[in-house]
């Protein structure tokens, strides 16, 4: 067999490794949901491309709308870099299959990173820049320049993508190296953010306008770059393919912590220790964890330091509510995912299930400390108020969280706890319940912030919230009974998507 | 523990994984469920823990605390029906039974007091298993997904035994383990049997251990019981033998 036909059954395999996991196979409703969110996503992308480039025509007079928008070029990037988590897998977990077949791992490296590289996710946001463009460019400068510029933003995408990959592989040797992105990006945000004018604005507008150009030297250097990211990603990748083969985890841990102060809460205790060892044991938990408190952090920062939500009411709210839930909706819509991994083991205990769900409740509800820790700046200096943090508080560990803890009844994916970092976490309806779960009570604050006024809208939520909590013993056995209801279809489901 | 199943079916797709219209598991009884890849014992083991929901019958326990219903002589249960039949079952199948983020003492400890077993039983239970843990487990720092196949299989087989069931089901529990560890389960499970009257049940692909332990072997084939063989007297070697074709 020549290089391209192996080249090509490599990437048929990939194709269809992803095509049949067992969650979208046998799944016809997931199959239409999965075309439906990438239809949809794809429909706000031509939507907002073609209100940009009408928005941006009429709106900066002197200025080509292209330049403004090519001047938050940056921006694009780190948002393309972040959303490749969970839709992107390193080279390095897929070369297993062929550890023992006559492919030579250098071969196999450079076939997935060529895929990656030519992988259609790195077309997706030409929805949005095609009609931007089309609009804004080809009018003025004609389709020569169009093509350029497209072509320039297709090779930087693909250079974040090589640039992920490489932190992504990082990130799997240890989860500290998830420190170099948010530490490269969390610069530049700080650089084009805080002062008044952004000082990379103009860099970037000069770089799109050489692409649009065609001028020779800025395709040169992003080549180049693409060649160094497809080096070192080659070389890392190429030392985590042994890893990742021989992967053995055979150290022991550096402290086998017992929380026998949870010892008095009996049963449910025991589940507590649980719910702390599953978040400090396995990478994939942990990093949940971590990004939710990192985008907390972020938000709050940039709050603090700059005024850019200081009118913005909806804004203050949007990232009040985003600091309570973030944390409850990272693990709280995948609920039982996790679970899945030892799944007839839990279920062959009596009750087991509302023990746990009523551990995972407590538990969830003593991380609703942490928000107001990190709210607590904002409220001293007056740009959030303490009204609304009450009033989230207590909505969201009564009224949020029965809803979060609806999908026990529902999941039926078992997600990897330690091994794929933050790959295919989730699928399409828990990510679509989290989208709903997120902007309704948003909706329902500023109704009833607008209808009763500041402190009493917050007070409403709060009794709402306080209504839930004390009614949780009685929400939480619902959920379980009717978990146990669908329980044969459940555990099918996380047996199928088990070390899938 | 007396197990009946009655008019049991399973069916995955077209295939019949398993059929069984009656059979009765008798309290005490040592049973060994033989069978070529694919004949039902790992299926028939997920339907009588109610991990997996039959297609029609159903599996009944009869319950011994609890006072028989009227017109009864004792009462019967109806595993899918409730979850009572669990305080006094003890079962390993897979991995899947295993929280593998753990380490061995951590999991012990948590089945122990899930089943309100105190700290010293559980050392004393742990004590009976020290030669069989081969001083690997207990006092480690080790997860068990770090641990090798045969020692997650002996920490399965323990957790299983921890809380002394009535009803102790194991599924292969010879595979992955050496040949002294091998011997060391058959002895520890009629010993068990013994002791405690309980009713076992074990799967394997091993014939001699499991006409060794076995007071009755029920052979398997496409989900039917072909053979229902009493091997007090270790009499169904031969036709275990004959079957698997052992000596052709």
């Amino acid at each position: 067999m020549n290089s391209y036909k192996l080249y090509k059954l490599i990437c048929k395999n990939a194709d269809l490794q992803e095509k049949r996991h067992p969650l979208i196979d046998k799944n016809r409703f997931m199959k239409f949901l999965m075309v439906f969110y990438w239809l949809y996503f794809a429909a706000i992308l031509l939507f907002m491309g073609v209100v940009m480039a009408i928005g941006m025509k009429n709106s900066y007079n002197g200025v080509a709308a292209f330049h403004v928008f090519d001047g938050g070029m940056l921006y694009l990037l780190i948002i393309d870099f972040w959303l490749r988590f969970g839709l992107q897998e390193t080279p390095a977990q897929r070369a297993q299959p062929y550890a023992l077949l006559p492919v030579r791992r250098s071969f196999l490296m450079h076939t997935y990173l060529i895929r990656s590289g030519l992988a259609w996710g790195n077309l997706y946001w030409w929805f949005l820049l095609v009609p931007f463009g089309l609009i804004t460019i080809t009018v003025p400068l004609g389709w020569v320049a169009f093509f350029g510029w497209l072509l320039g933003w297709w090779l930087l995408c693909i250079a974040n993508g090589f640039f992920y990959l490489f932190c992504r592989a990082l990130i799997l040797k240890h989860l500290a190296w998830t420190l170099l992105p948010a530490a490269i990006h969390g610069a530049l945000l700080a650089i084009m953010l805080v002062p008044d004018k952004n000082p990379l604005d103009m860099p970037s507008t000069l770089l799109m306008y050489s692409f649009l150009k065609w001028d020779f030297l800025p395709f040169l250097c992003v080549g180049i770059l693409i060649l160094l990211l497809y080096k070192a990603n080659f070389t890392l990748q190429m030392g985590m393919v042994h890893a990742e083969i021989g992967k053995k985890e055979d150290k022991e841990i550096k402290h086998a912590t017992q929380f026998n102060f949870l010892n008095r809460y009996g049963k449910l205790g025991e589940y507590l220790k649980l719910e702390v060892k599953q978040r400090m044991r396995n990478k994939t938990v942990k990093m949940s964890f971590y990004v939710g408190i990192g985008f907390m952090v972020m938000f709050s920062v940039i709050m603090y330091f700059t005024d850019i939500y200081d009118n913005l009411d909806f804004m203050r709210s949007f990232i009040c509510l985003y600091n309570y839930i973030v944390l409850g909706m990272m693990t709280l819509i995948t609920i039982m995912c996790y679970e899945g991994n030892y799944i007839d083991g839990l279920m062959s205990r009596r009750e087991s299930i509302l023990q746990l769900l009523t551990a995972k409740y407590y538990f969830n509800v003593l991380l609703l400390l942490i928000p107001p820790i990190i709210l607590l700046p904002l409220m001293i200096i007056g740009k959030m108020s303490v009204w609304m943090n009450v009033g989230y508080f207590f909505f969201t560990a009564g009224v949020i969280y029965p809803a979060f803890f609806q999908m026990a009844v529902y999941n039926n994916n078992t997600l990897p706890m330690n091994t794929k970092i933050t790959s295919k976490q989730g699928n399409t309806t828990q990510q679509i319940f989290s989208t709903v779960i997120f902007f309704l009570p948003l909706g329902l604050e500023r109704a009833a912030t607008a209808l009763l006024g500041e402190p009493w809208g917050y007070i409403l939520l709060a009794v709402l919230g306080l209504a839930g909590i004390a009614t949780h013993r009685l929400w939480l056995r619902n959920v379980y009974q009717r978990f146990m209801a669908r329980r044969y279809k459940n555990m099918e489901g996380f047996r199928a998507s088990r070390n899938s | 523990m007396e197990i009946i199943i009655n008019n049991l079916r399973k069916t995955f797709g077209e295939k019949v994984a398993v059929d069984i219209p009656d059979l009765t598991i008798h309290s005490g009884e040592l049973l060994g469920l033989v069978g070529n890849n694919g004949a039902g014992k790992s299926t028939l083991f997920r339907l009588i823990l109610d991990l997996i929901k039959a297609d029609t019958g159903a599996v009944y326990m009869k319950d011994p605390a609890q006072p028989p219903l009227k017109g009864e002589s004792e009462r019967v249960i109806n595993v899918a029906e409730t979850e009572a039949w669990k305080d006094w079952t003890g079962a390993f199948v897979d991995e899947s039974f295993l929280i593998d983020y753990l380490t061995p003492d951590e999991y012990f400890q948590f089945i122990a007091r899930l089943t309100d077993t105190s700290d010293e039983q559980l050392q004393e239970f742990l004590a009976q298993f020290q030669h069989f843990m081969a001083d690997e487990l207990t006092g480690q720092k080790k997860l068990i997904r770090t641990l090798s196949a045969g020692n997650k299989q002996k920490v399965g087989i323990m957790a299983a035994m921890l809380l002394r069931p009535q009803v102790l089901i194991l599924d292969e529990p010879f595979n992955f383990l050496d040949p002294s560890s091998q011997n060391a389960i058959k002895h520890m499970l009629q010993k068990y049997n013994e002791e405690t009257g309980a009713t076992i049940l074990v799967s394997s692909h091993n014939l001699q251990h499991t006409v060794d332990i076995s007071s009755r072997i029920v052979l398997l084939e496409n989900g039917k019981v072909i053979q229902d063989i009493d091997n007090r007297e270790h009499q169904a070697q031969a036709i275990l033998e004959n079957y698997f074709e052992i000596n052709e």
